[in-house]
């Protein structure tokens, strides 16, 4: 079909820019697997109907909920922990900040913005210190106050995903770990979000985002959200630039995960799913466009980890 | 005497400092509210909350505990604290009828 010659060609002129020579084949053959009809789209390297991604891919995240945030340390050995650390960095929240996080199920990303607000705060508060300026009356009795009250500076964030029973692990979660202030749990849609116009600071996607059926409404209901000077950020496995490690990255995905996958989880497909979703995830320039359609400007990505991992930053202005 | 206050307050934030940020010192009054508060729902997010199709405001409807969009006759439901705006999950509100039966897609 003249649709499917077309899409390899342009997948192939996207490889080309930014991988080696050595690598092209090997992107054009997991690019080939990942062609799909009109009105069809992936599943891993499965095709299926639009309908049927949103209903597996539930299933799949159903299934791992509870065993989630283990395996995500078995399968990253701890570094996804670094990698929300370096997004919550170049996030920057100030006390005050709103954030809407989407896809963000167990609240990994959620919790870190807490902790980092609250930082913050303490920071102000000993920079006031050392610097003599005379603390108000009130910044002293909230220091004392326990944590439980409001956060600093009406900070909020609520969590979004599209399957309670991540979002149930992570409420409990929250509760163990103390957080309870500035912290909503809410089961919504990325590509039907049930927010109102310009209401957030900061929206973030991690790792959800190549889940989603319609990648592009779920950027332009992300678009609508944020408030005008509202910042949208992406962290998602991306397209590795470095020919070895590309080759050890692809022999760890497809030998070592979905095994963990067993051991741990009791599901080798939910991993095999993922393995495959992330290689027909689009690459760093493909997403960055793609960001760029929906209307943010100053789009930038990072490569973290050889590009395993990439961050996807852009402004509503 | 400023600079004595200052260290006053300076080492209430020693005794202050928890073992990290974001932990919350557990107490027995803490434990009670902790267990009801899987139930309740938080009105504070109302603030947000819209509907997902016509992006209209909700009232919380405290009784069936539930998201009422009025207009469009359907009610989200909120399931241990946790409101479900997929409108899927939501029910028509059959106005004519006095029967509660959800039908759900």
């Amino acid at each position: 079909m003249a649709a499917s010659i077309g899409a390899v060609v342009y997948r192939a002129l996207h490889s080309r820019r930014h991988r080696k020579l050595l690598s092209v084949g090997r992107g054009l053959f997991s690019g080939a697997r990942c062609l799909v009809a009109e009105g069809e789209t992936h599943f891993g390297f499965q095709k299926v109907s639009e309908t049927e991604k949103g209903e597996k891919v539930y299933h799949v995240f159903e299934s791992v909920a509870k065993k989630y945030d283990i395996m995500n340390d078995s399968m990253t050995l701890g570094i996804h922990r670094l990698w929300k650390d370096i997004l919550l960095h170049q996030m920057n929240p100030y006390p005050g900040t709103q954030l809407l996080d989407v896809a963000g199920g167990t609240g990994d990303i959620a919790f870190r913005f807490i902790n980092y607000v609250r930082s913050q705060w303490e920071h102000q508060i000993k920079q006031k210190l050392k610097s003599h300026q005379n603390l108000s009356w009130e910044e002293i009795s909230k220091s004392y106050q326990e944590e439980e009250l409001k956060l600093p500076g009406g900070s909020q964030v609520v969590v979004c995903d599209i399957n309670k029973e991540m979002l149930k692990v992570g409420k409990q979660k929250a509760q163990h770990l103390g957080y309870s202030e500035g912290l909503s749990w809410v089961v919504g849609n990325a590509e039907e979000l049930p927010f109102n116009d310009n209401k957030f600071d900061v929206y973030t996607i991690a790792f959800g985002i190549r889940n989603v059926t319609h990648i592009d409404q779920a950027l332009q209901e992300a678009y609508r959200v944020l408030k005008p000077g509202g910042r949208f950020l992406c962290l998602e496995f991306s397209q590795v630039n470095n020919p070895l490690i590309s080759r050890l990255y692809d022999l760890y995905s497809f030998q070592v995960i979905p095994v963990l996958g067993e051991i741990i989880a009791g599901d080798w497909k939910s991993y095999q799913y993922l393995v495959e979703s992330i290689r027909c995830f689009p690459a760093q320039d493909e997403f960055k466009g793609m960001v760029e359609d929906a209307g943010f400007l100053k789009v930038e990505y990072r490569n973290l980890s050889s590009g395993i991992v990439a961050i996807h930053s852009g402004f509503k202005l | 005497f400023p600079i004595g206050a200052q260290i006053a307050v300076a080492s209430a934030f020693r005794h202050a400092e928890l073992p990290f940020p974001g932990a919350a010192p557990r107490r027995f009054s803490d434990r009670q509210k902790d267990q009801e508060q899987p139930k309740a729902f938080d009105p504070a997010l109302l603030e947000f909350l819209v509907c997902p199709l016509s992006k209209k405001p909700l009232r919380y409807e405290a009784s069936t505990n539930e998201l009422i969009n009025k207009e469009l006759g359907i009610a989200y439901p909120i399931i241990d604290g946790i409101p479900n705006m997929i409108p899927q999950a939501a029910r028509m509100i059959d106005r004519k009828a006095q029967d509660e039966e959800p039908k759900q897609t």
